[in-house]
């Protein structure tokens, strides 16, 4: 892998989950995140030349929502745009601008407030109106499609999947950043089961990137785009998902068995198991298993640990980053790993991807 | 060293009321097949398509962007910051070109807004729900602040607004984008009744509905296609509350603090040193008549003490640059797509595709993009020439 000369360094990063704390705005958890982004990378707010952010209007509970969360997370005078996306695609716009030269120093902020967004409404309001509102589907419901496909695929796996969800449980529980007391849970359809659900969060992640060398560099990005109608997509292939990793790799002179570490979004933990899957990670219908066996798949304990639309991807970013700096905590993987895939997605049911390949010095 | 990058393509629906007769993916499609035309290039060319929507609750649905913008095998991103969206979009665009990740980018900027009960009360959603909401503040109410204190900082009166309404209104019926343009005199604005004082309803921009659609191109794509250079695209954000911004030391909330500093680096960008003496057009997203003296300052046409005879010059046409040849967002204001109306105008101006509205000689051109309460601030400059 080769340097070129706009490259993209990570400074610091910083991730906070918590839950229903009252004695906090929003605007509040958005300071005090990028605040502590700023102080892991000793970098000043003045040394910021611009701020991008992924928000999304319905989970923040007001109209144009970045007018008031936007300062928070240090936009005062400063080039500042806000994506509708997922975290992942901030980070992605912030390394463009620096290869691009129209940013030094850029902070990049995602969040999303379980305790107060309406997930499920929201979602359901994602539908086509005429097609698939009437029948109340959500983005649980297009999860359980794409297990239940899975399942037909692949019957008899009930102990790799009991043993996966155990695992990510485990890990999750020894993840220092794992939210505390979660107090939501959603009604499931079947196949889906409740063990499998995230574990719902107010999440703040930040980071700074800048074009300065620092230990842990943007290697590779990649984005792709699904189907737009659900019936259309083949859900266990994820064809947009490969050709996002695909790209990044590429971009990274990298091939993805070479990468050290994983780390995957997905709603439920069915959709993280199957997007390891069409990454190529393991055989079809062995991804419970490698789930459940592999440290270096989602070690943080994924969505288990705590999950926001659409903070998620920007998550996923900075578990591979403390993991990367030798700062994940407890779940430290043993092997100091020195690449790392992040993934991505959107609603509705990953309809976008994104990935990102980082490499520490 | 950075390739240029030139907007070679646009594609518009027209902009009414409401499209009540047909789908977003309807509208869309529309706007992109014929921007796709005008860059003379299909899909396979495009890197990257921006989807610019602002709130959600307009249109009613949530992500509406998602079935009827992304395209399946293509990257795309949202963007979203209010006004501003559709510039902003068109810098992400620009970004992603000059980073070298593609070398043409397809931005679809999509309002229907027309699909909301009533608009206002969703913009009074953008406000503080302890402190503002409350009292109703909303757009309407938010630009008859500024209006007052422009009245009494600088002098304007009744008359400047009224007057720039009717003028912006003349010069719309030549835009064939706009399916009823509104024809008014400025007397007929006086008497056409309070929106909030001193806002007449025929100052504000009407409800409106549509898409536009543009190409992005690096200088290696653009070979024989008639383009309009990017020479300048720069943005900034403020803070929210418009009470901290009132008399701060940086500028006062009708100084445009944000619009200023933007295009002071967009005109460096650009080589401008005197914009009205360099620039040949500008087409300004104010949607209210009220607003527009505001950017004239900002965009450095004259001292803000001065404001007050400029506007009497727009009124009558000479400037010494031609103000909004389209008509401006008081002729039409889809707020997700305005701002990139705004460039695309310009665009359309530069590379003489503006039909019965072109002005000639137009080689140089500023637009601006505004975005919550004047708190998202863009300034692009478009020319003929190559840089």
């Amino acid at each position: 892998m080769s340097h070129d000369q706009r490259s993209a360094f990570v400074r610091g990063a910083s991730l906070s989950m918590g839950w229903a704390d009252a004695s906090k705005s929003l605007t509040d958890l958005i300071f005090e995140g990028v605040s502590s982004a700023l102080a892991a990378s000793a970098v000043e707010m003045e040394q910021i030349d611009s701020v991008v952010l992924s928000a999304h209007d319905l989970i923040d509970g007001r109209s144009l929502s970045s007018m008031v969360t936007a300062p928070a997370a240090g936009a005062y005078l400063r080039d500042e745009i806000r994506l509708a996306e997922d975290g992942l695609v901030a980070l992605s716009l912030a390394t463009a601008r620096i290869a691009a030269g129209e940013s030094r120093l850029s902070v990049v902020a995602a969040w999303g407030r379980a305790s107060e967004a309406d997930f499920l409404n929201t979602s359901r309001a994602s539908m086509d109106p005429f097609m698939l509102k009437p029948l109340g589907l959500s983005e649980f419901d297009v999860s359980a499609f794409r297990l239940s496909k899975w399942l037909s695929k692949y019957p008899g796996k009930e102990a790799d999947r009991n043993r996966a969800a155990e695992t990510r449980r485990h890990r999750a529980s020894r993840n220092p950043r794992t939210v505390a007391s979660p107090a939501l849970s959603f009604p499931l359809n079947f196949p889906l089961r409740d063990a499998e659900q995230p574990r719902w969060a107010d999440i703040v992640v930040a980071a700074v990137v800048g074009c300065e060398d620092a230990p842990v560099r943007v290697a590779g990005v990649g984005h792709s785009t699904d189907q737009t109608m659900i019936g259309d997509r083949d859900f266990l292939d994820m064809p947009a998902l490969r050709a996002a990793a695909s790209t990044a790799c590429d971009d990274a002179g990298i091939v993805l068995n070479q990468i050290d570490l994983f780390e995957i979004d997905g709603l439920m933990l069915s959709d993280e198991v199957i997007t390891l899957e069409a990454l190529g990670l393991c055989r079809p219908g062995e991804g419970f298993d490698t789930y459940a066996r592999s440290t270096t798949i989602n070690p943080s304990g994924g969505a288990g640990a705590g999950w926001c639309y659409p903070a998620m991807g920007l998550v996923r970013f900075a578990e591979c980053y403390l993991q990367l700096t030798g700062a994940a905590g407890a779940v430290q993987s043993k092997s100091r790993a020195r690449t790392a895939l992040a993934i991505g997605a959107s609603p509705i049911g990953s309809q976008t991807q994104t990935a990102v390949v980082l490499e520490a010095e | 060293m950075k390739q240029p990058v030139a907007i070679v393509g646009i594609g518009q629906t027209t902009y009414r009321r409401h499209h009540f007769n047909r789908s977003t993916d309807e509208l869309v499609r529309e706007a992109v097949v014929a921007a796709l035309a005008d860059a003379k290039m299909d899909l396979s060319a495009i890197g990257l398509i921006v989807g610019g929507v602002a709130p959600d609750a307009l249109a009613g649905i949530n992500h509406i962007d998602m079935s009827s913008i992304a395209r399946p095998g293509i990257p795309y991103f949202r963007v979203n910051t209010g006004g501003a969206t559709g510039s902003s979009a068109l810098l992400s665009a620009i970004t992603w070109i000059a980073a070298g990740r593609c070398k043409a980018v397809l931005v679809v900027a999509v309002e229907r807004m027309g699909h909301a009960t009533t608009a206002q009360k969703i913009f009074n959603s953008i406000f503080d729900p302890i402190y503002e909401k409350d009292i109703s503040l909303s757009t309407i109410s938010m630009v008859a602040l500024r209006a007052t204190m422009l009245m009494q900082y600088y002098g304007y009166t009744l008359d400047h607004w009224a007057g720039l309404a009717a003028r912006n209104s003349a010069v719309s019926q030549l835009n064939d984008t706009l399916e009823r343009p509104r024809n008014f005199t400025a007397a007929e604005v006086l008497s056409s009744g309070i929106l909030a004082w001193p806002i007449h309803k025929l100052e504000a921009c009407p409800t409106s509905e549509g898409v536009c659609a543009v190409v992005v191109a690096s200088a290696d794509m653009v070979g024989d296609r008639s383009a309009a250079w990017i020479l300048g695209a720069r943005g900034l954000s403020d803070t929210y509350a418009m009470g901290d911004r009132m008399r701060r030391a940086e500028g006062t909330l009708v100084e445009l603090v944000t619009l200023k500093k933007a295009a002071a680096l967009a005109y460096a960008d650009a080589g401008i040193t005197d914009p009205l003496r360099e620039l040949d057009a500008v087409e300004i997203q104010a949607p209210f008549a009220s607003s527009e003296p505001m950017a004239y300052t900002a965009l450095g046409f004259c001292e803000p003490s001065d404001g007050p005879r400029f506007a009497d010059k727009a009124i009558d046409n000479r400037a010494g640059i031609s103000i909004n040849p389209s008509g401006g967002p008081q002729a039409a204001n889809p707020v997700s797509a305005t701002a990139l109306i705004r460039i695309t105008e310009c665009a359309l101006q530069i590379r003489q595709m503006a039909g019965r509205r072109q002005v000639d000689g137009i080689r140089k051109t500023v637009s601006t993009g505004q975005g919550g309460a004047t708190q998202f601030s863009t300034a692009v400059i478009l020319g003929a020439d190559r840089p």
